[in-house]
């Protein structure tokens, strides 16, 4: 019935339905070799994958809420707050003369935020039956305001420094360039295998589809939506220990810029916003296709207002881009 | 020769590189009911969504009223005189009855506000055309569908409509409703607007149209005034084969012990005291007009509703506590009326479908599926209950018939070996080849020892497959019979 011409058009259309973003990234990449001046460098590269890690972890915690239809505003927020928390105890609570000691028990407090904001948001969203978006708005502000709060509790300066050397090293200091690669590619190794081999992975997917039929179908929906917010935090968590390391400060203002990049890494990158399509996969090819975007414009002088025009700009593409092939797809 | 509405001369369409129709000719007359009926899969919703405007054809002509006709979107077809009403309903549940009449064009003040007081009159007129027991400020979403119904079918009339496409306008009626709206059929067509009416119930293509059409693998079978058919011929000519039976016979037996037990459950002043045991191979039937609770009832028997009183027993454990996730750990199953809503993940592929249910069986104690096990599984459902997909890793749920849908939801859960299932419309949109091997999947279960219970709104399929039968009215059982005294009058009379 169909001819061979027709089979490679769905292919290719297949393809650029799953991931459209891919041969956008690699244009951009050749693009950015060819015309941005220092873009090639070692020192550079170092710096983007260096700026990807962090991004990249906390974009595939959201990416799970995402893809069960939701969506998480706070991880920026515990971002912000995990930064000012880790460095108070590194740099100015009693424990700091001793990294020793000090580093694990920022490390484990850190996590320990992400994971308490995450169970906070499951339980909003499952027992109060609050939306995520107002759940976690809710969160962003709380969690920001006591990061602000509790930094100038405890610091006169805008950031706190003065954390060990040694902590240097998740943020990737000197030769340890590639321990928050590691870190990130483990997460997001980690993610890929929840999602695409777990049982929890495959709930979230249906809930993200159809949360009535999967909940008749015996799927554990508010349990799964529980285990899915705490990722989401607990990532954040993760990517605050990797951000701070690499800024060497705990600064209030961490997240400020961070959430739109997320956001839109999570978008650009192929996940659907209206759930249960996408993955990590997409995700991490969004994250280097904004990172590389960042990177390049602030090379070529661009400001940050440009930059987040052009962002803007891509959601809207790419948000376009999904209902157009899902609607060409719909009518096939 | 009788004025022609509409008329269609070698309509061809095909989706990438599949023909789905083979250059269709057809002409509707002014005024008549033309009955469109063919197996799902044959090509009537994508000739009907053609002349909606929702999808264009590739070749072919097609004029209206003389002038040709060829619409860019649902809106032009809508603005020509084309109205549909649909087997999903389109109405906007979370506004009010006046508001839905009116979406396509607010009655507005001389500054452009909406002129509220003009729309509640209209609104009122057109209720009372129809004596809905509604009024204009009712909330869609407290309707029920039936009621819905008759709402869009007065939105369509509103408008200045020549001709309306009925798709299953019945499947969700209750008998009174469905007088009404035949009478309503009859009166429009008297005004001179044309009908095509679209559905699997025979018995009503048989009794509303003057003519009907058979379509089958996209191609016109054949176009004949409704009395020159049988209703055997039509059968016939829709399958393409001899259908000797409508319901399959397998041999069974029902044991002793009682697999379902319900006693004296109520809910919401829907379901009141409402008892009943199923044993091992029984099939039983409930048997209730629409709003009679029996949707209600299933749903509180499998924990999707919380019961506010009795008590469920299934496979002799009795259950403090209902939920899906609870009454599947006693192996039961439920397939819901609302396949789209609450069956299926139709975005999805196959099978991402069939796994759903059994999936929580394949984890390691990691969490980990174990796919080549699911694979086999799933493949296994696939031949067994012969669902007709090509590849079920890619093939989305949605693009199968409806008789294959319905066939994925009984593959999910009949993986799972189910003790006890409750049907709640298990042929509704099936068409009649694919219903009589969903009928062969429930006597089959029944035979290998489950306990079922199937809700129908179709006398002659409770008669056709159970063994007994329970009739609902307003929330409470009126009667119980066993197999040697079902009777059509008798049924009906306690349901009414």
């Amino acid at each position: 019935m169909r001819n061979p011409g027709e089979n490679h058009e769905r292919k290719v259309l297949w393809m650029l339905r799953d991931m459209p973003i891919l041969p956008l990234l690699v244009g951009s990449f050749l693009l950015a070799i060819a015309f941005v001046p220092h873009f090639c460098t070692v020192y550079n590269l170092k710096n983007y994958l260096l700026q990807s890690a962090d991004l990249l972890i906390i974009s595939c915690g959201l990416t799970f809420v995402v893809l069960n239809g939701g969506i998480d505003f706070s991880v920026t927020s515990v971002l912000t707050l995990g930064s000012v928390l880790g460095a108070y105890i590194m740099a100015l609570s009693p424990l700091a003369g001793s990294p020793a000691l000090s580093i694990p028990v920022a490390i484990l407090a850190m996590m320990a935020v992400g994971l308490l904001v995450g169970l906070v948001n499951g339980l909003s969203v499952t027992r109060l039956r609050m939306p995520s978006f107002v759940a976690t708005l809710a969160t962003q502000l709380i969690v920001l305001g006591l990061a602000v709060q509790f930094a100038s509790l405890v610091s006169d300066t805008a950031s706190i420094a003065g954390l060990p050397e040694a902590f240097f090293v998740l943020g990737g200091e000197g030769r340890y360039f590639f321990v928050p690669i590691l870190i990130a590619f483990s997460v997001w190794l980690f993610s890929h295998w929840l999602l695409a081999r777990t049982i929890f992975g495959k709930r979230v997917y249906a809930i993200g589809v159809n949360p009535k039929a999967s909940f008749i179908s015996g799927v554990p929906v508010k349990k799964t939506i529980v285990q899915l917010m705490i990722i989401s935090g607990l990532f954040a968590g993760i990517a605050s220990i990797v951000a701070t390391a690499r800024n060497q400060v705990g600064m209030p203002s961490l997240g400020d810029k961070m959430f739109l990049t997320t956001i839109a890494s999570v978008i650009v990158g192929g996940t659907s916003t209206s759930g249960g399509f996408g993955g990590v996969g997409k995700t991490l090819l969004g994250v280097l296709f904004i990172t590389l975007l960042n990177n390049a414009m602030n090379l070529l002088g661009v400001g940050w207002e440009v930059i987040m025009i052009v962002l803007g700009a891509l959601i809207v593409v790419s948000a376009a881009g999904e209902y157009l092939l899902n609607h060409r797809q719909g009518r096939v | 020769m009788a004025n022609v509405a509409l008329q269609l001369s070698d309509v061809r369409k095909a989706f990438t590189g599949v023909q789905v129709l083979h250059g269709i000719n057809l002409d509707l007359r002014a005024g008549e009911a033309l009955g469109l009926v063919g197996e799902n899969g044959a090509g009537k919703s994508t000739l009907m969504n053609i002349i909606g405007g929702v999808i264009a054809m590739d070749s072919g002509r097609m004029s209206l009223f003389g002038e040709p006709y060829d619409p860019r979107s649902p809106l032009s077809a809508t603005e020509l005189g084309i109205a549909f009403v649909h087997q999903e309903l389109n109405l906007f549940a979370n506004l009010t009855v006046a508001e839905n009449l009116f979406i396509a064009g607010f009655p507005k003040t001389w500054f452009g506000a909406i002129d509220r007081r003009a729309m509640r009159r209209k609104a009122s007129e057109c209720i009372a055309r129809f004596s809905l027991p509604v009024t204009p400020e009712t909330k869609v979403e407290s309707l029920s569908v039936g009621i819905r119904q008759m709402i869009e079918i007065s939105r369509a009339l509103m408008r200045n409509t020549r001709i309306m496409i009925f798709d299953e306008p019945t499947t969700s009626l209750s008998k009174r409703e469905k007088e009404k709206l035949f009478k309503t059929i009859n009166e429009l067509k008297e005004r001179g607007i044309s009908i095509v009416y679209i559905s699997h119930i025979l018995e009503d293509v048989f009794r509303l149209c003057d003519r009907i059409t058979v379509l089958r693998d996209g191609r016109i079978i054949a176009t004949a005034p409704a009395a020159d058919f049988s209703e055997s011929q039509l059968i016939k000519s829709m399958v393409g084969r001899e259908m000797t039976h409508l319901y399959p016979t397998v041999e069974k037996a029902i044991g002793s012990t009682v697999l379902l037990e319900a006693s004296r459950i109520s809910w919401q002043g829907i379901v009141k005291d409402v008892s009943l045991k199923i044993r091992e191979g029984e099939i039983v039937g409930i048997y209730g007009l629409m709003g009679a609770g029996r949707t209600e009832l299933a749903k509180v028997l499998f924990g999707v509703e919380q019961l506010d009183k009795g008590e469920v027993t299934m496979n002799g454990v009795k259950l403090a506590r209902l939920s899906p996730e609870i009454c599947i750990r006693e192996q039961a199953a439920f397939i819901t009326e609302d396949r789209f809503n609450e069956g299926l993940l139709s975005t999805k592929p196959v099978d991402d479908n069939l796994d759903l249910v059994k999936m929580a069986d394949l984890q390691n104690r990691m969490g980990v599926v174990n796919v080549g096990e699911r694979n086999r599984l799933n493949q296994q459902a696939i031949r067994d209950l012969q669902i007709k997909v090509s590849d079920s890793k890619r093939q989305l749920v949605n693009s199968l018939s409806g008789g294959n849908q319905q066939k994925v939801v009984f593959g999910k859960w009949v993986m799972k070996k189910p003790r006890i299932l409750i049907l709640d419309e298990p042929t509704r949109g099936v068409d009649v080849g694919a219903k009589f091997e969903i009928y062969t999947i429930i006597l089959n279960l029944a035979k290998s020892g489950s306990a079922i219970l199937i809700i129908s709104s179709e006398i002659e399929e409770l008669i056709g497959t159970c063994d007994r039968m329970l009739v609902m009215k307003h929330g409470v059982v009126t009667g119980d019979m066993p197999k040697s005294e079902f009777d059509r009058e008798k049924i009906l009379g306690l349901a009414l």
